[in-house]
């Protein structure tokens, strides 16, 4: 079909990088020496109107290794309030969810929608600002079209939050950000309250094919990591700069270098596209020189080369269950990639599934089922209850969101998907998604599933796209 | 070690020429469309010679037992590029484009036997593909061929089998893409009266940049009923390319058909296969409006014979995760099993394969599960009758990278 429009969009999209920048401009007197925390352009959510909801009878993943057969569960005001069995509430709508299964909402770390939203057109290409290697000051957010379809299509696939990147173009795209899967009409009303922001860094072939072609640095892998390196200096010394005592010697502001600045000051996480083994372990070096911390790599086909050194720094791994090979740096696939990194160092690594495609961030729970499954095919003995721990509460810690969101447990938001059956299973589908307390999506009541201004009588005045 | 062992042993077993072979007591789902049953299948030499639950054997039979794991035929990939893609993003490892030829560019020349995507498909339960050029901007891009995978030198398939091409949004107009396919199909049509050398001549050639290959293959399918292949999505684009069909009684398959739901009446009365790809339901494009899940469950109740394209390169047998999904949004399961199989087989004329019955050849697999589950593998895969290694140059390197011995993983082989 359009395969040749999807692997443009791949090859270009796999090249990620971040930046960002900060805050308010008009107030540039009483600047901030930590942009990263500021409050531009802050979230506005407010979660839908709900009822408290009581699920009788259900099997649950908590999304952290744990599983409960035939228990009940409370939410209330917005959160998990308890999980028990026999339990009773008098104002609480009672949902029968005998033999069906509870998990914590799906988390994509790593998204693209709203930045290449669908239709895949020229005019809705937001996600490189592919005119510089280093965009630092750029930000995913300020792409996002509110209105795309693919939000509400993810939805009814239990995606209850997901992180937007910018693409990987660039050796710094500019910085991410985490949303809601709740559509509203303006950007900052679907931000994650409090989600931190990242900042999106690329290795490899992207950065260096999209400038090496236009005879610029990068043209190599070693004119990528002299640009990081010369970039990291500029903003070590930036960071200096805007910690003097004397705020009239203080550098003028500068976004692309507020966003360093931010991950410097361990307020921005980074998350790095790299697909290779060699260069990921170059990437962490760096992260000594300069003295910050990288949260997670992203696509990382070969991080199962070095999963030792991965769970040693603490470094996530987010990963696609099978593709391969639609670049050199991404030849070397195994299915059991996901299992390895989670495996290493008796257990301690941090797997994550994640899609960066509109398709695959639907059917998050099947990639992770093809990924326990090559594991176990290899020797592991991965549970389905540990599994799911790669769609969830991984995604969410790499995220910055595993105080809020991403496990089933007394005082996190009741971001909550109820599925017909078993969630691993190709046929179970997602009944019931909760956002926050209230039911985002309901597969049997049409006035509980999101219709976007897009999907609105396009094909038929009379009628909206999405049945 | 032992795993070293344990490949040494497979590879001698599996290599060896083909045997009688009863595969006892497994789920047969037959590719027929029949509901799965418990039975044994027979096979001799290259051929199933047997499939029920009495079948005589002699003493020189191997029986392997499969005790009630699903069976299916080999699964049969519709549209591939295996064999004549490595890596997409490098060109020098892909033959699917040419310069020069349009309509009858073939690519059964470049087809690649140890191309790495072969093993991995295969172990996947692939065990035939039709591969086919890629796209340009021209509505007509070649012909595919069909490959038999069993990464022999000794090509096995059939060649110039199907003609493909597109219909639908590109830089130019619609109007004019119809109007060139009109006219391509039209000078196939003067084959009947004309010979390749005096069309060859004609201006219309000359505009079309046709070679005497493209006219040939444009001969095959309007006058020999050579399948022709045309993606679309567009309910208006599927009902000109269904007037097209009838206009030049072309054996026509459409593919994607994103908005079929919207002429379904019209492309059930027309008898037309279809290829889609079940879990592509993003409005890619204004072509796509339309797209939903449902699509295969609605093809499926009007009768249409429906295969499987996948979106991803490289893995093909993703068709399976694929048709699960359909499943899991009503389509039946024995049209996934068909659609992978036997559906492919009658479209294209693959006589001799796609289902498991006596007479057919014995491309056959073994599940350790649900086939339509993404998270089931084959444990036996079958091709013509011989048992295929099942190593790949991945699960070579998930040995390597899980061997915990202190050395260089350089040294771990």
């Amino acid at each position: 079909m359009k395969n040749k429009v999807l692997l443009s969009i791949l090859l270009f999209t796999f090249i990620s990088c971040s930046e960002s920048f900060d805050i308010d401009v008009s107030f540039g007197e009483s600047q901030s020496i930590n942009p990263g925390i500021d409050d531009a352009f802050a979230s506005t959510y407010k979660p839908m109107n709900s009822e408290p909801i009581l699920f009788k009878s259900a099997n649950i993943y908590d999304g952290l290794g744990g599983e409960l057969k035939d228990y009940d569960l409370l939410l209330s005001d917005g959160k998990i309030i308890e999980i028990g069995k026999s339990l009773t509430a008098a104002e609480a709508l009672i949902i029968d969810a005998t033999n069906k299964w509870l998990t914590p909402g799906i988390i994509d770390i790593h998204s693209h929608m709203g930045v290449y939203s669908a239709p895949g057109v020229s005019t809705s290409s937001d996600g490189n600002e592919a005119t510089s290697p280093v965009t630092a000051e750029v930000w995913a957010e300020h792409s996002l079209w509110t209105q795309d379809p693919q939000f509400a299509l993810a939805l009814k696939g239990g995606v209850t939050a997901f992180h937007v990147l910018p693409g990987s173009a660039n050796l710094f795209g500019g910085r991410g950000a985490t949303f809601k899967n709740i559509s509203q009409n303006t950007i900052q009303a679907m931000k994650f309250p409090g989600a931190p922001h990242s900042l999106k860094m690329a290795c490899g072939e992207n950065p260096k094919r999209v400038y090496g072609s236009r005879g610029q640095s990068p043209a190599t892998r070693m004119g990528n990591m002299a640009g990081y390196r010369s970039t990291w200096i500029d903003a070590v010394e930036y960071t200096d700069g805007m910690n003097a005592e004397n705020s009239d010697s203080r550098p003028t502001r500068d976004l692309a270098m507020d966003t360093l600045m931010g991950v410097l000051n361990g307020e921005i996480l980074i998350q790095n596209h790299c697909y290779r083994a060699e260069e990921m372990a170059l990437m962490i070096e760096m992260s000594r020189e300069f003295n910050y911390k990288i949260t997670a790599f992203h696509h990382a086909v070969e991080a199962y080369k070095i999963a030792d050194l991965l769970a040693d720094e603490g470094i996530c791994a987010a990963l696609w269950a099978d593709w391969w090979g639609f670049k050199h740096e991404a030849y070397d696939m195994v299915q059991a990639n996901v299992a390895i990194i989670d495996q290493a160092r008796n257990g301690t690594g941090c797997a994550i599934v994640h899609s960066d495609d509109e398709v695959g961030i639907q059917h998050l729970n099947q990639e992770a089922a093809k990924a326990m499954a090559a594991g176990n095919r290899a020797g592991y003995e991965i549970s389905k209850a540990h599994a799911m721990r790669w769609i969830t509460s991984n995604p969410a810690k790499a995220a910055g969101i595993l105080d809020q969101t991403g496990s089933i447990e007394i005082g996190k938001d009741a971001d909550v998907v109820l599925w017909s059956g078993d969630p691993f299973s190709v046929y179970s589908r997602a009944e019931k998604v909760l956002i926050d307390g209230a039911v985002a999506f309901d597969i049997d009541n049409p006035k509980i599933q999101p219709i976007t201004d897009f999907d609105l009588g396009i094909i038929q005045p009379q009628t909206n796209r999405v049945k | 070690m032992k795993r070293f062992l344990i490949t040494l042993f497979l590879l001698l077993t599996f290599h060896v020429s083909a045997e009688t072979i009863l595969l006892k007591a497994g789920l047969v789902h037959s590719g027929n469309g029949e509901v799965g049953k418990i039975q044994d299948i027979l096979i001799s030499d290259n051929v199933i010679v047997g499939v029920g639950n009495n079948l005589i054997i002699d003493g020189n039979t191997r029986v392997i037992e499969v005790n009630g794991l699903p069976v299916t035929p080999g699964l049969i990939s519709p549209m591939s590029n295996l064999g004549i893609v490595e890596i997409n993003a490098l060109d020098v490892t892909k033959d699917d484009e040419s310069d020069l030829l349009s309509a009858g560019f073939s690519i059964f020349n470049a087809f690649n036997p140890h191309s790495t995507l072969i093993p991995w498909n295969r172990s996947n339960g692939v065990t035939s593909a039709i591969s086919t050029p890629s796209g340009s901007s021209f509505p007509v891009f070649g012909l595919g061929s069909h490959f038999i995978l069993d990464g022999s030198l000794d090509i096995k398939g059939s060649k110039d089998i199907a003609m493909f091409g597109r219909l639908g949004a590109s830089y130019g107009s619609r109007a004019e893409s119809l109007a060139i396919l009109e006219s391509l199909l039209e000078i196939g049509r003067m084959l009947n009266s004309l010979a390749v050398e005096e069309i060859l001549e004609m201006s219309l050639s000359d505009q079309l940049e046709l070679q005497s290959q493209d006219i040939i293959a444009l001969g095959k399918v309007v006058n020999d009923g050579m399948p022709f292949v045309l993606e679309t999505n567009r309910a208006v684009d599927i009902l000109q390319a269904l007037a097209m069909k009838k206009k030049f009684d072309l054996n026509l398959v459409l593919v994607s058909v994103e908005e079929a739901p919207m002429v379904l009446d019209k492309l059930k009365e027309s008898n037309t296969p279809v290829i889609i790809d079940p879990m592509d339901n993003i409005p890619n494009s204004f072509d796509e409006l339309g797209s939903s899940l449902s699509l295969g469950k609605i093809l499926d109740q009007a009768g249409i014979p429906i295969m499987f394209s996948t979106q991803r390169s490289h893995n093909y047998h993703l068709m399976r995760q694929g048709s699960g999904n359909a499943v899991a949004h009503g389509m039946t399961y024995e049209t996934a099993i068909k659609g992978m199989t036997k559906t492919v087989a009658e479209t294209f004329q693959l006589d001799n394969r796609g289902s498991i019955e006596a007479g057919k050849l014995a491309d056959v697999i073994v599940w350790d599960g649900d086939p339509l589950e993404p998270a089931s593998f084959p444990k036996i895969v079958m091709i013509e009758g011989k048992l295929q290694d099942l190593t790949s140059r991945s699960s070579k390197l998930t040995e390597r990278y899980t061997n915990k011995e202190d050395k260089p993983s350089s040294y771990k082989h």
